[in-house]
């Protein structure tokens, strides 16, 4: 693999059988991101884009083809280092954005390092310093409830990084937010592309979005990749 | 992830469900607390028994028969008599030796008649533990006109107040067989059981102390109403009888005893006692041989207590169940988190097993709490109307520390067993599904 790209894969292939139908989602999709990339995933909804997503991010696995991430091959891994994966490699963020609602924004941020072994206090700091990096140190304690779409999705973000992993991957992370937040929490994934070279890849309806800050954009249809454009 | 983190993700998870963790706490508690304050009877049953045995000094016994102790001896030669008696107590660790006399006699006392059999005990062993006064004091050793009579004699005759009744007159009548107004044409008659060449002859003793008779199965050697000196014994005539042969035996035993009390100073003589006894002959009979077997009663009555106990605790381990395959169902979307921000199957199966070990953990030290407070409320009760019968207070239920550290491991140990099914569902949910929003 080249040393110069953050994601690669191989004639990815997921086929979900529930029984006796099956569908494919995903049919060899070859693509690949180089590292410090912004890659943009569009399509129609069930074009197969959160089965590629879910399939990077080491959540599924591959009926065939291979993934592999940070010159790890991640089709290859067992549950165990998949969760391992997951824990330290990539960072994933939601549409409904999936914060714990009886966590405070600290804690939620924490959750990570909480499984990654780190102790109380140690935790403490790295999630206030993620929460401030995404400008919500004044939100500390407050819980999923008390806060807006916006600030919920920057929560995410900030949990899906406290752990520094090098590539981020954003399922339609606008997808439940207004224009204007929409747009800063684009903005805010640009600005972390460019200030830290985290690799990311953001599906998004919203093509300008995808055009002011990805490098590249793929299309997605019936799980198959129609189109690769370079901005 | 840490112990402590554990223990605090748990607990605050538990603490969200306030209501239904505290229901499923308090079926666990009740459950506890049935089989300690069981087990606690049952333990507390078998220590007042071996504890009485002790006090009694009952295992430092060996009784002694007049039958051979193989079939290669020869009956005829073993006479259990003063010499063999003064053999014994040669023995290393024999404190004594005596005989054991007992013959039936119809004990006459006020209005009431009962017939029972009288103990014949030589005035040094009357003085022991063996006999246990509630009042008065032991006879002396030549005393032919005192006795000593048990409390639960006097209980049947509605007498509580034990002092009243030092130096009453009690009548004793014995058996006698009679041959001189025995008629030969009866005795058709005699074999069938009709007509006993049988007389009484009436004594009158004095009574100068009163015994603690002992009842759950206590000893032959002390279930005698009356106990009388040797002396008093030799001026009566009289059947002695410790076993229904010895009514036919009598004539063709020339002297000897049917029965030899042997008292070591402690139990650990029994089995060289019992050894040296036995090469002389003679059959010989410990009761700390029982100690096993009683032992072996208690354990399967402890089992039935504990099976009864465990009914509530296998109610309450379908509650565990239940509120842990609720939680997992509640908490699907979060487990798809905790997967996919690194949790591992065995991370999240780990934080469900937690929690119902803390309910388990609660409902086990708690449970105990109820489980002692429940026995030292029936423990008043029952020694409150026990004292009115006058039976002296004891403890009914004990609790040493292995039933205590029992009860909360196997509260522990039960609700994790209950957690294993519900864990496993946690452990498997599929993360793409959890967190799918359509
Ligand atoms: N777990 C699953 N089981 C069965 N079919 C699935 C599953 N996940 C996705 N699909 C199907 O795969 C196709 C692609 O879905 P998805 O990747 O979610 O599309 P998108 O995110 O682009 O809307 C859809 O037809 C969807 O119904
Ligand atoms: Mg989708």
């Amino acid at each position: 693999m080249n040393s110069q790209l953050a994601l690669k894969t191989d004639k990815l292939t997921k086929t979900y059988i529930t029984g006796k139908i099956e569908v494919t989602a995903l049919k060899d999709a070859d693509l690949s991101v180089k590292k410090g990339g912004f890659i943009g995933i569009t399509g129609e909804s069930g074009s197969g884009k959160s089965t590629l997503m879910n399939l990077l991010g080491g959540l599924d696995t591959p009926t065939s083809g291979t993934i592999e991430a940070e010159g790890k091959i991640i089709s290859r891994m067992n549950k165990e280092e998949l969760a391992l994966y997951r824990r330290y490699s990539v960072g994933m963020i939601f549409q409904s954005f999936n914060l714990i609602p009886s966590f405070t924004a600290q804690e939620n941020v924490s959750l990570p390092l909480l499984f990654a072994g780190v102790p109380k206090a140690e935790r403490k700091a790295r999630a206030a310093e993620a929460l401030e990096n995404v400008g919500l140190s004044h939100r500390q304690r407050h819980r999923p409830s008390e806060l807006s779409g916006g600030e919920q999705q920057r929560v995410a973000i900030a949990r899906a990084l406290v752990n520094q992993p090098k590539i981020l991957l954003a399922d339609e992370p606008t997808g439940n937010l207004d224009s204007k937040i929409s747009h800063d929490i684009a903005e805010l994934l640009g600005n972390l592309n460019q200030s830290r070279g985290l690799t990311v890849v953001m599906v998004s309806h919203e093509e300008p979005l995808l055009k002011e800050f990805a490098q590249g954009i793929i299309r997605l249809r019936d799980g198959m990749i129609t189109a690769r454009e370079m901005i | 992830m840490k112990l402590k983190d554990y223990i605090e993700l748990s607990t605050a998870n538990l603490w969200k469900t306030k209501l239904r963790t505290f229901l499923t706490t308090f079926g666990v508690i009740i459950g506890i607390g049935a089989l300690v304050s069981m087990l606690a009877f049952g333990t507390g049953m078998q220590k007042n028994v071996i504890n009485a045995f002790n006090a009694m000094e009952l295992f430092n016994y060996l009784m002694v028969f007049p039958e051979p102790f193989s079939p290669k001896i020869n009956a005829e030669d073993l006479i259990l008599d003063n010499e063999a008696i003064g053999s014994f107590t040669k023995l290393k660790g024999v404190e004594a030796a005596f005989p054991d006399i007992r013959f039936p006699a119809e004990i006459g006392f006020r209005d009431k008649k009962e017939f029972s059999f009288i103990q014949v005990l030589p005035a040094q062993f009357a003085d022991t533990k063996l006999v246990q006064l509630r009042a008065g004091s032991v006879y002396e050793a030549d005393d032919a006109g005192s006795m000593i009579i048990s409390d639960s004699f006097l209980r049947r005759l509605d007498i509580r107040d034990f002092e009243r009744v030092l130096g009453q007159k009690v009548r004793l009548s014995t058996l006698v067989l009679d041959f001189s107004e025995f008629n030969p044409l009866d005795l058709v008659g005699l074999l069938g059981g009709e007509k006993l060449p049988l007389t009484m002859k009436n004594y009158e003793l004095t009574i100068v102390g009163v015994s603690e008779r002992m009842g759950m199965g206590g000893p032959s050697l002390l279930r005698s109403d009356v106990i009388i000196s040797p002396t008093a014994a030799d001026k009566m005539k009289k059947i002695t009888m410790t076993n229904l042969w010895d009514l036919f035996q009598q004539s063709s035993r020339k002297g000897g005893y049917s029965l030899v009390n042997i008292k070591v100073s402690s139990p650990k003589y029994v089995d060289s006692v019992r050894s040296k006894v036995e090469d002389m002959g003679f059959r010989t009979f410990a009761i700390i041989d029982q100690l096993e077997e009683i032992r072996t009663g208690f354990f399967f009555m402890d089992m039935i207590l504990a099976a009864i106990g465990m009914i509530a605790l296998v109610v309450a381990s379908l509650g565990i169940i239940n509120t842990m395959i609720m939680s997992v169902m509640e908490r699907y979307s979060e487990i798809g988190v905790m997967k996919a921000v690194g949790a591992r199957d065995r991370d999240v199966q780990k934080i469900f097993f937690f929690e119902s070990s803390i309910i388990g953990f609660l409902g086990g030290v708690f449970g105990l709490g109820l489980g002692w407070v429940v026995s030292l409320l029936i423990n008043r009760v029952v020694n409150y109307f026990l004292a009115q019968q006058g039976v002296p207070a004891i403890d009914y239920f004990s609790f040493p520390w292995w039933l205590c550290l029992g009860a909360v491991g196997f509260a522990v140990f039960v609700s994790l067993v209950s957690g294993i099914y519900p864990a496993m569902r946690a452990a498997r949910v599929d993360p793409v599904v959890a967190l799918r929003h359509d």
